[in-house]
């Protein structure tokens, strides 16, 4: 049961940042590889908002946000509008770039020791043998309902029917006056938002560093892939499975009682990829008749 | 024809020009100046240019200026490796302050014996590095005494099963198998090796739920890995006695575990450069020292005792011979001399404890 815990808390965080993926590939078909350091930024100013400014944590969290949202905004402008239409690969090469020099700005900002946002002591509940702090409840529904209300967003809105019209089909969207390039600038910032509250959820629970920012754009590219590669709830859903995986594979015992070692942890994400991908090529939850 | 003089005079000038940069005396830096360890190395690089500072404001050595080249070696043996073949093959520095980490002293003893260039290290702490050749020397005291000084602390205590968690790098897994070499294989009820970097142990812990164990060993190497394997440990409701190296000897996983834990005890050098007009002088040159002030320490006795040898001769062997022929050298760090494996003697052990938001020296231990 513990191990459901401390799925739900490391799936969170993924889904955080991998449902900001999933918006932004499905509809502008581009790869954001330096969305691990926007993340890291959203952190980073939330833990610099609570910290040196000394504001309460729950205006510091949105403010938080918001600057995560600027600074996609300001990195879309720079890396990915002027590149996107000519190839969609281009931001890749582009997107690493900003990724390099945002790490080195992280750096120089908030020096390599380890932040974290709450410096007190976290209030430990024990139910039914599971052990968590309040603190990383709350995080986990928050993430939750957040995520939730994306997703309805997405589905019982107009704007949402927009976004999903643009990407099933971005020409016939234009036509019929979907004003795309506004649409692709709100989705980007808002993946960048996602990702800025996985930033700020990992510097609550855990502590942020400036170097931990690839490692994480990779682990949410395993969920996007493994979850179909334009479908949010599927890109969602494998964040937590992937969690949940990673966590069974050294938290139980195996064969004869024997545990596998720890250092395998990682690998999990990968090999599920791969294991999906030689399943469904397009990922578990993807529908071919979008792109038709 | 008039191309031709020109070129050869112009080659002529700039081999003069490589001739002429005889006046100054060159050594060579390896350290950690970007990436997780970069607090380290940056404060370890600031102590050697106070040194270096130092000696060419007292005239340099043989009345020529002491020049430091500064290589970022990322903690890492391949950025060390590049690091140290440039150093020695395009500078010709006559000897190395370096590498930081373990890692990087290894990878650069490689190149550099080969070289006969002495490699001195304020910090790297690996078993290994003792027999890494004859001209690579270093302050701190290899980790076989840390363990060594672990497992009597056990006996002590009777504390009969442990609990081992090790980040892979250089570093820590040395201090594994130091471990593993010292008790005996039952004795552990988990010893696992993760990633460089985790930070989510959650689900390694939980697997200690049903077992008994007297002491947990959180074996990181780095400060925000070794801060989450002490918080997530306690937040599991586990109550045993934590007992770690020097890692947990920074201010910043102390912060990061709060002032209600009493019960980490840590195992590092004694600090060094508290309270001296060394501490002064650095930060009003360079500002706090993000490591600590005791980094910087060890990187500036590396440095002095290095250029001290320097005054006597400047080749690759008479510097070892010398060095290895050191009667003592007081420094900052304590009075200390070289073995004949070139590592040092004389610089002990201090045991401490997390006590209300400090940590709080309990005893110096001797290393023999």
């Amino acid at each position: 049961m513990q191990l459901l815990v401390n799925a739900l808390l490391a799936g969170s965080l993924l889904a955080l940042v991998a449902g900001g993926l999933s918006l932004v590939y499905g509809v502008l078909g581009v790869f954001n590889l330096a969305l691990g350091q926007l993340a890291l930024v959203g952190g980073y100013a939330t833990w610099w908002l609570t910290q040196q400014m000394g504001l309460p944590l729950l205006l510091s969290i949105p403010l938080g946000a918001v600057i995560g949202g600027l600074v996609t905004w300001a990195s879309f402008e720079l890396a990915v509008a002027p590149f996107y239409r000519h190839h969609r690969f281009l931001p890749l090469v582009t997107t690493i770039a900003l990724g390099m020099m945002l790490d080195a700005a992280l750096l120089l900002l908030f020096e390599e020791r380890p932040r974290a946002i709450l410096s007190s002591e976290k209030h430990m509940i024990e139910f039914f043998r599971m052990r968590f702090s309040l603190e990383q409840a709350l995080l986990v529904c928050a993430t939750i309902l957040f995520l939730l209300a994306t997703a309805a967003v997405l589905q019982r809105t107009a704007l949402g029917r927009r976004i999903r019209a643009t990407a099933g089909h971005p020409d016939a969207a234009r036509s019929l006056g979907i004003n795309s390039s506004v649409l692709h600038r709100m989705l980007f910032i808002g993946s960048g938002v996602l990702a800025a509250l996985g930033g700020i959820y990992m510097g609550i629970d855990q502590n942020l560093t400036p170097t931990l920012a690839f490692s994480l754009t990779i682990k949410a590219y395993a969920a996007l892939i493994a979850g179909g590669k334009d479908n949010l709830f599927g890109t969602i859903l494998m964040s937590y499975v992937i969690a949940l995986l990673e966590q069974l594979l050294v938290g139980l015992p195996w064969a004869a009682g024997q545990y596998l070692p720890a250092g395998y942890q990682s690998v999990v994400a990968l090999l599920f990829i791969v294991v999906v991908l030689l399943i469904k090529p397009s990922g578990l939850f993807s529908s071919h008749l979008r792109i038709t | 024809m008039k191309r031709l003089i020109a070129l050869s005079v112009l080659s002529t000038l700039l081999l003069t020009a490589c001739k002429a940069s005889g006046d100054t005396i060159k050594i060579g830096f390896i350290g950690p100046l970007t990436g997780d360890a970069a607090a380290l190395g940056k404060d370890i690089l600031n102590g050697t240019q106070i040194a270096v500072e130092e000696v060419n404001a007292n005239g340099g050595i043989n009345g020529k200026q002491v020049q430091i080249i500064t290589e970022d070696g990322r903690c890492s043996g391949s950025d060390a490796t590049n690091a140290a073949q440039k150093l020695i093959n395009i500078d010709h520095v006559v000897a190395i302050v370096g590498g930081s980490c373990s890692s990087e002293t290894l990878a650069a003893a490689a190149v550099a014996e080969s070289a006969k260039t002495i490699v001195m290290s304020p910090s790297a702490s690996s078993p290994d590095i003792t027999q890494a050749g004859e001209y690579i020397f270093r302050v701190y005291p290899s980790d076989a005494y840390k363990t060594t000084a672990m497992v009597k602390l056990f006996q002590e205590r009777k504390y009969k099963k442990i609990a081992l968690i090790t980040e892979n790098n250089d570093y820590a897994v040395a201090i594994r198998i130091g471990l593993k070499e010292k008790l005996l294989k039952d004795m552990f009820v988990l010893d696992e090796v993760v990633d460089l970097g985790t930070k989510d142990f959650r689900s390694v812990i939980t697997r200690l739920k049903n077992q008994q164990f007297d002491v947990f060993i959180p074996n990181a190497s780095q400060n925000a890995v070794m801060g989450e394997m002490i918080k997530q440990f306690r937040e599991m409701g586990f109550l045993q006695p934590i007992v770690t190296q020097d890692v947990a000897d920074t201010a910043d996983v102390l912060q990061m575990v709060g002032d209600q834990e009493n019960n980490v005890w840590t195992f590092n050098v004694p600090d060094a450069g508290k309270d001296t007009v060394f501490e002064k002088q650095f930060d009003s040159s360079y500002g706090k020292p993000q490591a600590g002030i005791v980094w910087a320490a060890y990187g500036y006795d590396a440095t002095r005792v290095l250029l001290s040898a320097l005054q006597q001769a400047q080749d690759g062997e008479s510097l070892s011979k010398n060095l290895l022929n050191l009667q003592e050298f007081k420094g900052l760090i304590g009075t200390f001399h070289f073995d004949e494996n070139g590592d040092v003697l004389g610089i002990p052990l201090a045991l401490k404890q997390y006590q209300a938001g400090k940590i709080v020296t309990i005893k110096d231990i001797p290393v023999d």
